[in-house]
């Protein structure tokens, strides 16, 4: 088995057990779509404020979801018999990003899309660029998230840690997504923004999966 | 006289030449009258904070490289430390903002980023101390450490790219905006905070590796 089909089990593993439960999938959702209600009323229908709500809402929605992609793993003391399999822990990493980039990738398509009905957003004839900054967006939250999932596996209260670590971590492509989604809406020059989150996935891409070895490491 | 001794009283006496240097020898800025002196706290306490970083970061990396414990005491020291600078540097700039520009705080990218900071190295004070095992809070400090300080670069280009209150930094690359006595004032104050960062560290890691044998580490 090469590394990569290692990773795609690891992957469809993952994704199996979240369609049975759910719980992740659920939780973030409905997070996310509680705090665009909320911002929505407290911050009032201008559109020009959707984009930031939709990025705080994801954000939001990734640091409730991330915490349960390891609860299996900590639940039954899984983790030392997945590391046990031969291979990379890299390949292990990839998987679990993975899985995670697809259960935010739906989280945050279905979070822009109730945020377009809400707010009134142009959506439509504008969904290939959205997409494409979702997808980034959700990228450099995937392969950060699995490092912290991994990190705070053998912390107590995890669950509120995570929060702390995550939102002020992934500021940088956050910010970046908030600036490309406004000006993907309003038709507006994009200026520094695509190199910022292209910057935050080159560099979360890289660092995260070798300080994943280090934070599984047992030794 | 110990190494850290003669640190310490460096500190001491260049962190005098500063006050001077400060209150006495430079003269008040034509616009910003007196208030200009907190900037010869304020940029040094900057300086200082972007050098605990720093230091995490170069620590952190070399004790994942080696596991060398004596690694992990400057990582955990030079962590608090950047929780120590930062937090000052949140502090001093929101006193000087006050009579310069009117407010405590504004939503300028560079004081949100440096509270960003500061809450992402108290983050990793929390992991360190919640780990269910000390060498595991090691690592996973060290971890937290290095992943701050990608942020840094974001907050040295965010005054770049966003144009807010925040003034541009006066000392840029082949051209200083600052009369000589003031910038002699403030590389003094510079000077004299770096060293006695190099004195509170020494002596953070002194306390960090007696705290090490008492564990039995």
């Amino acid at each position: 088995m090469t590394g990569w089909a290692r990773a795609a089990a690891v992957a469809r593993k993952d994704l199996r057990m979240e369609w049975r439960g759910r719980a992740a999938a659920v939780t973030s959702l409905l997070t996310g779509l509680l705090l665009v209600l909320v911002l929505g009323v407290a911050l009032g229908p201008d559109p020009a404020r959707a984009a930031a709500v939709v990025w705080v809402a994801v954000g939001s929605a990734a640091a409730v979801g991330i915490p349960r992609i390891t609860q299996a793993e900590a639940d039954q003391q899984a983790l030392e018999a997945l590391l046990l399999y031969p291979g990379r822990r890299e390949h292990l990493y990839w998987g679990k990003a993975a899985s995670l980039a697809v259960l935010l990738g739906a989280v945050a398509a279905v979070v822009l899309a109730v945020a377009g009905v809400l707010f009134a957003l142009p959506l439509g004839g504008r969904l290939v660029p959205l997409a494409a900054v979702t997808g980034a967006g959700v990228a450099s939250l995937a392969a950060l998230g699995t490092l912290l999932a991994g990190l705070l596996l053998h912390v107590r209260g995890r669950e509120l840690l995570m929060p702390l670590l995550l939102l002020p971590l992934a500021l940088p492509p956050l910010l970046a997504c908030i600036r490309l989604t406004d000006a993907i809406l309003t038709g507006t020059p994009a200026g520094v923004w695509p190199g910022v989150l292209a910057a935050a996935v080159a560099v979360f891409g890289l660092a995260c999966p070798i300080l994943f070895e280090v934070v599984v490491d047992d030794a | 006289m110990s190494g850290s001794a003669v640190l310490g009283t460096a500190a001491m006496l260049l962190l005098a030449g500063a006050v001077y240097a400060g209150l006495v020898a430079s003269p008040p800025d034509a616009f910003q009258g007196d208030y200009v002196r907190i900037m010869y706290v304020h940029v040094p306490t900057a300086w200082t904070a972007y050098l605990a970083v720093a230091t995490t970061l170069v620590a952190g990396v070399l004790f994942l490289w080696k596991r060398d414990p004596r690694y992990d005491a400057l990582t955990r020291s030079a962590t608090e430390l950047a929780v120590l600078f930062t937090g000052l540097t949140l502090a001093t700039g929101s006193i000087w903002g006050r009579p310069v520009w009117g407010v405590w705080w504004t939503w300028d990218a560079r004081l949100v980023t440096t509270a960003i900071l500061f809450l992402i190295y108290c983050a990793a004070l929390l992991v360190r101390a919640l780990a269910d095992d000390p060498r595991r809070g090691a690592r996973l400090g060290a971890v937290v450490g290095i992943l701050g300080a990608v942020d840094v670069p974001l907050i040295h280009y965010s005054v770049v790219w966003f144009r807010t209150l925040h003034q541009p930094p006066s000392i840029t690359r082949g051209e200083i905006a600052l009369a000589p006595p003031m910038l002699r004032a403030l590389l003094l104050s510079v000077l004299a905070f770096t060293v006695l960062f190099a004195y509170l560290l020494a002596l953070r890691v002194r306390v960090a590796r007696l705290e090490d044998v008492g564990d039995g580490g």
